[in-house]
């Protein structure tokens, strides 16, 4: 397939810059969104988050099996600042500031 | 807000849940991000066969039991919250939600988490162009929206659904020009449906080369073994399967497994439909993708799980009503696919040093998975 051919609709990045990615030390779905943004637009990853696992597994020679997941973090959703902040007294959202405990943990069964 | 039972996603599996519950006296809360319920069971207009006994038997068109649904959950006692996204969880394990004013925590005993499944893209060039779009939002652009999606349409994929969807945008007026299967024959088993598609040029161990058109879809190049088939058309369709939506289960802290026959990743769960985290239970598609009873029924068992661990029904009334679904789940679900949620059920059991019911064992007439 044509290396300019987009996989992340969402931000526009295509074959060749994940396989750079790669290139570069990249071995997971996260890696590749840390030095792209891949995964990182409006429907956070639903759309790329196969067909790029599909291209690190035939980049790595691993079977789809062993590719894991991305790291979903929240907001689930788009949602505007606002509606995040009104009226939410009571309890923290665990958000960032909850989740920095669990680093490095994988939710492998 | 507080309930006894919150649950995500008001499709086919988070209702009939949420009926199940109901009526064993719980308070049951249903949350759907959409304006209107009935997930995507909204635009099936085709008929559905292996309905759970409580349908009555024969076939039902998809959306006439979508009504069904929608009807007895506006007499019960369910409380639903529409255009209400779940977008996070609290410290404490609650449920946030928002209704795009503002973000507020769902204080639960039990939660079920039904978010359906997500249509898989397929990658080549120019599958961004508009008009390039899953069989799945071509069908809701027809039967929901009323909206010819376009005038000439390849079909990429020749499994059920995007047979029965080229279907349905042939009987719309909508010319199939092409279906595109990668594989050497087509997928669907169902007979009836591909003779109704029999005029339509079929390519087997074919892919989509490229699409191209001046900002929309004009041409696309397939990829044949006798060479380069060339077609004009405005539509193309990508029917690339489903796989199970996992972020909810993410931030409940569920663990995955990947089972290729239910969808890839999915979070995993025992018989009782309980995730790992023991406030959680799964339900629908987002549990394995299946066909649409055992969809309603995983949707029972997990209310029934959460029914008994709340005290609303005793153990034993749990385990009889739990080994009935799992006995007529067993009877609708294609072999492959409860192959499939056997071997996940009996290693997660193994994995996690608990019991599994005799009933368990029955399942199929004493043929046990895994
Ligand atoms: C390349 C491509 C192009 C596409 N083009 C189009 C297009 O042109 N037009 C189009 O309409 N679609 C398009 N889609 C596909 C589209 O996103 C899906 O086919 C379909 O619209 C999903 O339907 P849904 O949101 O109703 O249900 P699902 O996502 O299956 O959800 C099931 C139920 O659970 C609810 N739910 C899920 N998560 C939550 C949550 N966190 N909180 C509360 N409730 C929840 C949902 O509201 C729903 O009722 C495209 C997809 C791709 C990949
Ligand atoms: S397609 Fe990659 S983030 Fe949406």
């Amino acid at each position: 397939m044509d290396k300019s051919t987009i996989v992340c609709r969402c931000e526009e990045i295509n074959v060749d810059e994940i396989e750079t990615a790669m290139k570069n030390g990249a071995e997971t779905f996260d890696d590749i969104k840390r030095l792209t943004r891949c995964g990182m637009g409006p429907c956070q990853s639903k759309t790329c988050l196969n067909p790029v696992r599909e291209i690190i597994a035939e980049y790595t020679g691993k079977p789809l099996a062993d590719i894991r997941i991305s790291r979903m973090r929240m907001p689930l959703k788009l949602v505007r600042m606002s509606a995040l902040t009104n009226g939410s007294e009571g309890g923290n959202v665990a958000s960032v500031f909850g989740e920095s405990v669990e680093d490095g943990e994988t939710n492998d069964e | 807000m507080e309930t006894d039972l919150l649950i995500i996603g008001g499709g086919p599996a988070g209702l009939h849940a949420a009926l199940t519950a109901d009526r064993a006296g719980a308070r049951v809360v249903v949350a759907d991000e959409s304006f209107s319920l009935g997930g995507q069971l909204r635009q099936q207009t085709q008929w559905l066969s292996n309905l759970p006994g409580q349908y009555g038997y024969g076939k039902k068109r998809g959306t006439w039991v979508n009504e069904q649904l929608i009807n007895q959950v506006g007499a019960s006692n369910v409380q639903v919250l529409k255009k209400h996204t779940m977008i996070g969880s609290y410290l404490n394990g609650n449920i946030g939600v928002s209704d795009g004013d503002k973000t507020f925590e769902i204080q639960s005993r039990k939660n079920i988490i039904a978010p359906g499944a997500q249509e898989e893209a397929k990658v080549f060039p120019g599958w961004t162009l508009p008009g390039v779009m899953t069989a799945g939002a071509a069908q809701i652009l027809i039967n929901r929206e009323k909206v010819l999606p376009g005038k000439r349409a390849v079909m990429v994929g020749s499994n059920d659904f995007s047979l029965e969807v080229a279907r349905q945008l042939n009987s719309c007026g909508i010319t199939v020009e092409a279906i595109v299967e990668e594989k050497n024959q087509i997928i669907c088993s169902d007979g009836e449906l591909v003779k109704t598609l029999e005029n339509v040029p079929v390519y087997t161990n074919s892919t989509i080369e490229i699409v191209t058109g001046a900002g929309e879809v004009e041409h696309v190049v397939i990829q044949t073994p006798d060479g380069l088939k060339e077609v004009n058309v405005d539509l193309v369709c990508i029917a690339n399967g489903f796989s199970p939506i996992l972020e909810p289960f993410e931030i409940m802290n569920c663990h995955f497994v990947y089972q290729k026959e239910l969808g890839g990743w999915l979070a995993a769960y025992n018989i009782h439909l309980q995730t790992t985290n023991p406030s959680c239970y799964i339900a629908g598609n987002a549990a394995g993708i299946t066909d649409f009873g055992s969809i309603l029924l995983t949707g029972e068992i997990a209310a029934l799980s959460a029914l008994e661990a709340m005290g609303f029904i005793s153990s034993a009334e749990g385990t009889e009503q739990k080994s009935r679904c799992w006995r007529e789940l067993a009877n609708l679900e294609s072999e492959k696919v409860l192959q499939a949620r056997t071997e996940m059920l009996a290693d997660y059991h193994q994995k996690h040093e608990l019991d599994l019911p005799d009933y368990f064992m029955k399942i199929k007439g004493g043929k046990m998975y895994g």
